[in-house]
């Protein structure tokens, strides 16, 4: 299922802000070597600072150009304020990560439009409540939106074991993946341009590739990237059965498939009185009644 | 927001009388959150053009000093110290990295580390060995020119006020901004559900504990969560959420044409901008323009949401002038940076002392204006008078300079 369609525009707009915003990550293997060159005046990492929030900014508005379901939206909302919630949990103790596992199952069920909003709306209003803001995110927030995506694209027909053991797996290639484009992007700002770890310019990409991997190796791939992958991985497994029967059903009351249509003013005089009222449109499936009247009436029976 | 109104309220009643006038505008109100992000920009920018550490450690305390005397009591104003922290630790980690893996040859050795070779696998690289002054000198400028940007980027966080800045977002990231208003206004909300769970449980007798707790607690709470957005959901949409404006199909055609174009325009200037053959007009005239336009149809497509604001943020005299201190502190060091390069980049090889021109002092001097310039930050507004008494007693201890403001059960 797909809350958010993706158009073929937005589809070709995400590729190639995708693959400028590669770029940004991956500059310094590919800068050249003449000094002449404007990559080469120091500007090309502020240059790329600037230009992906743009990018990001871009990609978001495209996705929500058609316009986002009220439904849609508050599931984003309260889905980036859980994943928000369950950020701070890890921070501190070496390399449990608790974004990621909700991330992956939210993008499977509601497929890869949400998730790449999802990935966004979680990390900045994690970055909002515990005051993370800073160049690092839009980065962040742009990586953590690809592993919704990419959550979202994997092969729909999958269910029950082989499910979670694919989730599973994916939840530890993206978090790997994740804290590699991290430290890629983190590389020239952490060392500065001559140690024997730093980039060089002009070099060959095999060469600089090299000296990315011993620095990702020496720095962090053992230690935090592998406890996040981990983290993630046992997430998913152990929480994941349930975690996806709760979102599937939520999706099920939602009804974000049912086709919106509005009934003519026919004979009956009660329904087109009703539709202002509501706001709801009369052909779908009302989940309405029996949830504003479980929430408005305070604690659920049984635990007053 | 009490502030705001009665601020507009005196200027309407004494116009025509200078002082009183001045001090109206003086009122303490949250400033335009833009006006501090333009502000921090432009001193992050004039960091960005220097490694001179007197005037960075001048471009810290200077932003130090405007959060300490114009923040707020908010959250998001109280992480300042954790910015200044953090740029301690990238100083640190660029020093020490220096140390470890070398490189930035000098003369002036500093202390001689005996040398570890490392395993084939990543050969051509020692550990340790001789350590130059100018090698860790070269580490501590590189970190302190970039701590420095971080903490002038910390401090528009701490100055302002990140809801305010989801109200100023362009119309086409709209639904994007609410989500992350809906998510700021539940994560809070997440707390007491999990003690509703907990009480819950309690009271049915439930003393598990490590993971069979966890499931039975975290599981309510995510479903709580997931009913709530479609409650959330309802009232949205009984109060008109999503309403759109009709927008000709040319004028869709043409802002997709014009998102579409810049992208291709910001490809093929990141192309040029990266290839080693590249020519001068492929690189980054050619992204910036591929930006803009792509930004232009952005804004463009904003058009089709139509939304009313409530109390909107305006631009007033203090928002223009806090803004342009941060732009001419910028244009001033770079304005120092061609007249006297050597001052401003001072080279660590051969070994020389820092120096401060005038003009570095000048554009000190003015991106300290906020300080001064812009209006005390706002108090808090939503509290129940019978509470403020005390509170706002506490408060107007620490800011007796200011104005008086009519505070609900604060001093006369």
């Amino acid at each position: 299922m797909s809350v958010l369609r993706i158009a073929p525009r937005t589809a070709v707009v995400l590729a190639l802000a995708s693959a400028a915003a590669l770029a940004t990550f991956t500059w310094p293997f590919f800068i050249p070597a003449h000094p002449e060159s404007t990559a080469r005046t120091g500007e090309a990492p502020l240059v790329f600072l600037v230009m992906l929030p743009v990018l990001v900014a871009l990609i978001l508005a495209e996705l929500s150009s058609g316009g986002i379901d009220s439904k849609a939206l508050a599931m984003l909302g309260v889905l980036a304020a859980v994943n928000a919630a369950l950020r701070p949990l890890g921070a501190g103790t070496a390399g449990i990560e608790t974004v990621f596992f909700l991330l992956v199952l939210a993008g499977r069920v509601f497929g890869p439009g949400f998730g790449f909003l999802l990935g966004s709306t979680s990390l900045f209003a994690s970055a909002l409540l515990t005051a993370g803001v800073g160049p690092w995110l839009p980065f962040q927030m742009l990586c953590a939106s690809w592993i919704g995506l990419g959550a979202g694209l994997l092969p729909a027909r999958l269910r029950g074991r082989t499910e979670v053991a694919v989730l599973a797996g994916y939840g530890a290639f993206a978090a790997y993946g994740y804290g590699l484009l991290m430290n890629l992007w983190f590389w020239p700002f952490s060392l500065g341009a001559d140690t024997q770890l730093s980039y060089v310019a002009g070099a060959p990409v095999l060469d600089n590739l090299h000296r990315f991997a011993v620095f990702t190796a020496v720095t962090s791939t053992f230690g935090w990237d592998t406890g996040r992958a981990i983290t993630t991985a046992v997430a998913v497994v152990l929480a994941g059965p349930a975690v996806l029967a709760a979102l599937r059903r939520a999706a099920r009351r939602a009804a974000f498939d049912a086709p919106v249509t509005f009934a003519p003013p026919g004979p009956e005089p009660a329904r087109p009185k009703a539709a202002p009222q509501s706001g709801t449109p009369v052909a779908a499936p009302q989940p309405g009644p029996d949830v504003r009247a479980g929430w408005s009436g305070g604690a659920p029976p049984g635990e007053g | 927001m009490t502030d705001r109104r009665t601020g507009a309220a005196s200027v309407r009643a004494d116009s025509g009388r200078g002082p009183r006038r001045w001090s109206a505008a003086r009122l303490p109100r949250g400033l335009h959150p833009g006006a501090w992000w333009w502000w921090a920009l432009g001193l992050a920018t004039a960091a960005s053009h220097t490694t001179n550490p007197l005037l960075l450690a001048l471009l810290v305390a200077v932003t130090a000093l405007v959060v300490v005397r114009r923040r707020g009591d908010a959250p998001w104003a109280l992480a300042f110290r954790m910015y200044l922290v953090l740029g301690a630790v990238i100083i640190a980690m660029r020093v020490v990295f220096r140390i470890i893996f070398g490189g930035g040859q000098g003369e002036h050795l500093l202390v001689s580390l005996p040398e570890i070779p490392l395993p084939a696998w990543a050969a051509g690289i020692r550990l340790f060995g001789p350590v130059a002054v100018e090698q860790v000198l070269g580490g501590f400028y590189d970190g302190l020119r970039l701590a420095t940007m971080l903490v002038c980027l910390g401090a528009a966080n701490a100055l302002a006020n990140p809801k305010r800045l989801l109200k100023a977002v362009p119309g086409a990231l709209y639904a994007v901004g609410t989500a992350v208003v809906v998510a700021l206004s539940v994560a809070p909300q997440l707390v007491e559900s999990v003690l509703r769970v907990r009480r819950a449980r309690r009271l049915r007798g439930a003393t598990g504990r490590g993971m069979r707790a966890l499931r039975g607690i975290a599981l309510p709470v995510l479903a709580d969560a997931l009913d709530r957005s479609l409650a959330l959901a309802a009232a949205m949409d009984s109060r008109g959420y999503g309403r759109t404006a009709a927008v000709p199909a040319g004028q869709r055609a043409a802002t997709g044409a014009l998102v579409l174009g810049g992208l291709v325009g910001v490809c093929a200037g990141t192309y040029g901008l990266l290839d080693s053959t590249g020519s001068g007009y492929l690189g980054l005239p050619m992204l910036l323009a591929g930006l803009a336009v792509a930004v232009t149809g952005m804004l463009l497509a904003g058009r089709r949401v139509r939304r009313s604001r409530y109390r909107p943020d305006r631009w007033q005299p203090a928002e223009l002038l806090v803004a342009g201190c941060g732009l001419a502190a910028a244009a001033l060091t770079l304005f120092a940076g061609s007249v006297a390069p050597e001052l401003v980049y001072p080279p660590v090889s051969p070994l020389t002392w820092p120096e401060v021109t005038p003009l570095m002092l000048l554009a000190v001097a003015v991106a300290a204006g906020p300080a001064w310039l812009a209006p005390p930050p706002g108090l808090p507004s939503t509290r129940p008078p019978t509470v403020a008494v005390p509170v706002s007693d506490a408060m107007a201890s620490t800011r007796a300079s200011d104005p008086v403001t009519p505070l609900p059960g604060g001093r006369a």
